[in-house]
């Protein structure tokens, strides 16, 4: 239908109105984005932080006065703590590992693959095109009691009962995770050390440099907002896993995570749920900004 | 039509300003966004929802609902019973649910669910009366509860690979020090605890103390640097026994029956302190979105040939009579479910429902010991 001279006339005193308010067209470009993020994050975290101050009196019953019994429970139960603890060192641990495992290769498609770099990203991104809980059950094909790693070295004659520590402790939850977040680490890398002008590589090399020192003066620092990425993204995300710690974690593997889908679920205590959440959120949050922060001034002093 | 084609030949061509191209992006993202909006309510009027424990998503057990349908009733799993409860009162709805009998007074105290007609009830003249009738199943508003399977909680050990020794089968096998770390026991408190429980000689047919859950806590504390795996998730149980990573666990009725199956050697002992015995059984949700479904998934469970399903393949106990006059009498004699259910449930320990405060702290112990503490 097409429309008369009044709609046009609206339509095109609205565009002119946001046409010459170009913050107002960012915001509204934004828009839907904002909306989501809004509506699928804000409002359930503000719901959790209220919840948080709840007590729970029966199953799935609440007395909504207020108390800070939950943060006190969180704070002080040896379980949280030790739970708190085991979840940080396994990210950590994780983090360090994927780092540590994902920089050669990066370093390797920045630097010595000059045709198919496309074939070499997608080839990396390959472990993302199937779901998370396949590549988890496929290290629990690896490290099972009769699994590729027991059968091999049984069949070697190394072993000859099969090795029961490689699942169900937690470090088989940080080999899991460390192989499932292995891509998320590359990609940052990788693009950093892309992003290095090679002119200063030739120019440390003829001030003398020698390749180990280039590597440390030169190429690990400009890498560095790439690491610290691969660092953020891997160490959040891991600390609140829960579904790698319960198909390999064993009971000695359960982190911080499990007692949250614990409280939400079967133990039906909400607000300790919603507590313990929040608490894990602002430990990372202070940890992450923490490492970030010091992890600049250092490299700040460097350059 | 010809909009597509002179879209797709402008696409072709480049001929695309910048808003046009917008334009059209935007409106792409408005239908795919759109799109689930318009499907939804389609899917859901003509099939009903069951929401079950992992595992009894069988089509099996819903012959007639099939013949009925052309297709199996959606189903939804839970781990355990609580963690379904929990759900249900967090608002998801569904037709019918899978509690097992000692649930039975706090979940119709939660005003959830609603009492089935008997009329609509087809099979319900088949039916054991005793588990019809078990305590709080009905009442003048109708049957809360309709018994599907029963069975026991028990050892299911291979027995080339345990050495009792001479011994008589018994709870505290679980706690021989040949066999720590290739204990497996299920992530449930209703069925772990529970055993531990008839081990410390607590009478779970009576409202628990707090001393009684003391005195199962400290086995239970006692048990778990024994434990390999706390699971629910049966099939990798089966798994885990049959390569002789696990040699003894606690499973129902099913695991030892699908084991021996496969030719492993293995027995669903029969503790001398008695074993765990349950009932479970359908209840239908208050606002049940499809009401007719929910009876036709009730009627296909109870069906005479569902339970012949039931104990042929799966072991368990089901709630109709006529079944048994039609399974495999070797099945029967095998599983020990040839003597009248009642006698077989009232051999073993059967839990009565405890009240909210008692069942959340055990479920709550239970979880802290499980991680450690």
């Amino acid at each position: 239908m097409p429309l008369d001279s009044a709609q046009t006339r609206t339509l095109s005193q609205a565009r002119g109105f946001i046409g010459r308010r170009p913050g107002l067209r960012g915001y509204l470009l934004l828009s839907p984005t904002l909306m989501i993020v809004g509506t699928l994050m804000l409002i359930p975290v503000l719901g959790m932080a209220v919840m948080s101050f709840w007590q729970q009196t029966g199953h799935m019953a609440f007395d909504m006065s207020g108390t800070l019994n939950n943060y006190a429970e969180a704070f002080t139960r040896d379980m949280y703590r030790v739970l708190f603890l085991r979840s940080l060192s396994i990210s950590g641990l994780t983090t360090l590992a994927t780092v540590v495992m994902a920089f050669p290769l990066a370093f390797f498609i920045a630097f010595y693959v000059k045709r198919h770099k496309m074939v070499w990203i997608i080839l990396v991104t390959l472990p993302f095109w199937t779901s998370y809980l396949l590549r988890v059950f496929s290290w629990k094909v690896i490290l099972g009691y009769n699994g590729a790693v027991n059968s091999g070295l049984m069949s070697l004659g190394m072993i000859s009962e099969p090795l029961d520590f490689l699942m169900y402790n937690p470090t088989a939850v940080v080999i899991t995770l460390t192989h499932a977040w292995a891509t998320v680490a590359i990609l940052p890398i990788y693009v950093s050390l892309e992003k290095i002008d090679r002119s200063l590589l030739e120019a440390a090399t003829d001030l003398g440099d020698s390749p180990f020192v280039r590597f440390f003066r030169i190429i690990l620092p400009l890498a560095l907002p790439g690491i610290l990425a691969a660092c953020v993204l891997i160490f959040i995300p891991t600390v609140g896993d829960y579904v790698t710690p319960s198909l390999v974690g064993g009971s000695d593997g359960y982190m911080i995570a499990n007692v949250i889908q614990f409280q939400f679920g079967r133990g039906s205590n909400w607000p300790s749920g919603a507590a313990i959440s929040l608490t894990s959120m602002t430990i990372v949050a202070i940890l992450v900004g923490a490492f970030v922060w010091s992890a600049r001034r250092l490299s700040g002093r460097r350059g | 039509m010809t909009k597509s084609k002179e879209f797709i030949a402008r696409l072709q061509d480049g001929q695309f300003n910048r808003r046009q191209a917008l334009k059209a992006l935007g409106a792409m993202g408005f239908a795919v966004g759109a799109a689930p909006l318009g499907m939804r309510s389609a899917l859901a009027a003509d099939n009903a929802t069951y929401f079950t424990w992992g595992g009894y998503d069988d089509d099996g057990m819903f012959a007639p609902y099939i013949a009925q349908h052309g297709g199996p009733p959606n189903y939804v799993t839970f781990g355990d019973a609580e963690e379904g409860f929990t759900k249900m009162k967090a608002g998801f709805v569904v037709d019918v649910t899978h509690p097992c009998s000692n649930d039975i007074p706090r979940w119709k105290d939660s005003g959830m669910f609603q009492g089935m007609d008997k009329s609509r009830l087809s099979s319900y003249g088949d039916l054991f009366g005793a588990l019809v009738n078990l305590p709080g199943a009905n009442d003048s508003a109708g049957q809360w509860f309709m018994p599907f399977d029963w069975g026991a909680t028990s050892i299911t050990y291979r027995t080339d690979l345990v050495d009792l020794e001479g011994k008589a089968e018994s709870w505290e096998m679980l706690f021989d020090p040949r066999y720590k770390g290739k204990i497996a026991v299920i992530d449930s408190a209703a069925d772990t605890w529970y055993c531990m429980a008839i081990l410390a000689g607590v009478d779970i047919s009576k409202p628990l103390t707090g001393e009684d859950i003391d005195k199962t806590n400290a086995l239970m504390k006692k048990l778990r640097p024994q434990v390999r795996m706390f699971t629910n998730d049966m099939t990798s149980l089966q798994q885990a026994m049959a390569s002789g990573e696990i040699v003894m666990a606690l499973t129902w009725n099913e695991t030892p029956v699908a084991l021996a199956a496969e030719g492993h050697p293995v027995r669903f002992a029969g503790p001398k302190e008695g074993a765990l015995t349950w009932c479970c059984g359908l209840m239908m949700h208050k606002d049940a979105p499809n009401l007719d479904g929910a009876y036709d998934i009730v009627n296909a469970m109870t069906s005479r040939e569902t339970g012949v399903y039931v104990i042929d393949y799966w072991g368990y106990g089901h709630s109709n009579s006529a079944s048994f006059k039609m399974a495999d009498p070797g099945v029967l004699a095998q599983l020990g479910l040839d003597k009248d259910p009642i006698a077989y449930l009232n051999a073993g320990h059967m839990g009565i429902p405890q009240s909210d405060e008692v069942e959340t702290r055990i479920n709550r112990d239970f979880e802290a010991i499980k991680t450690g503490f």
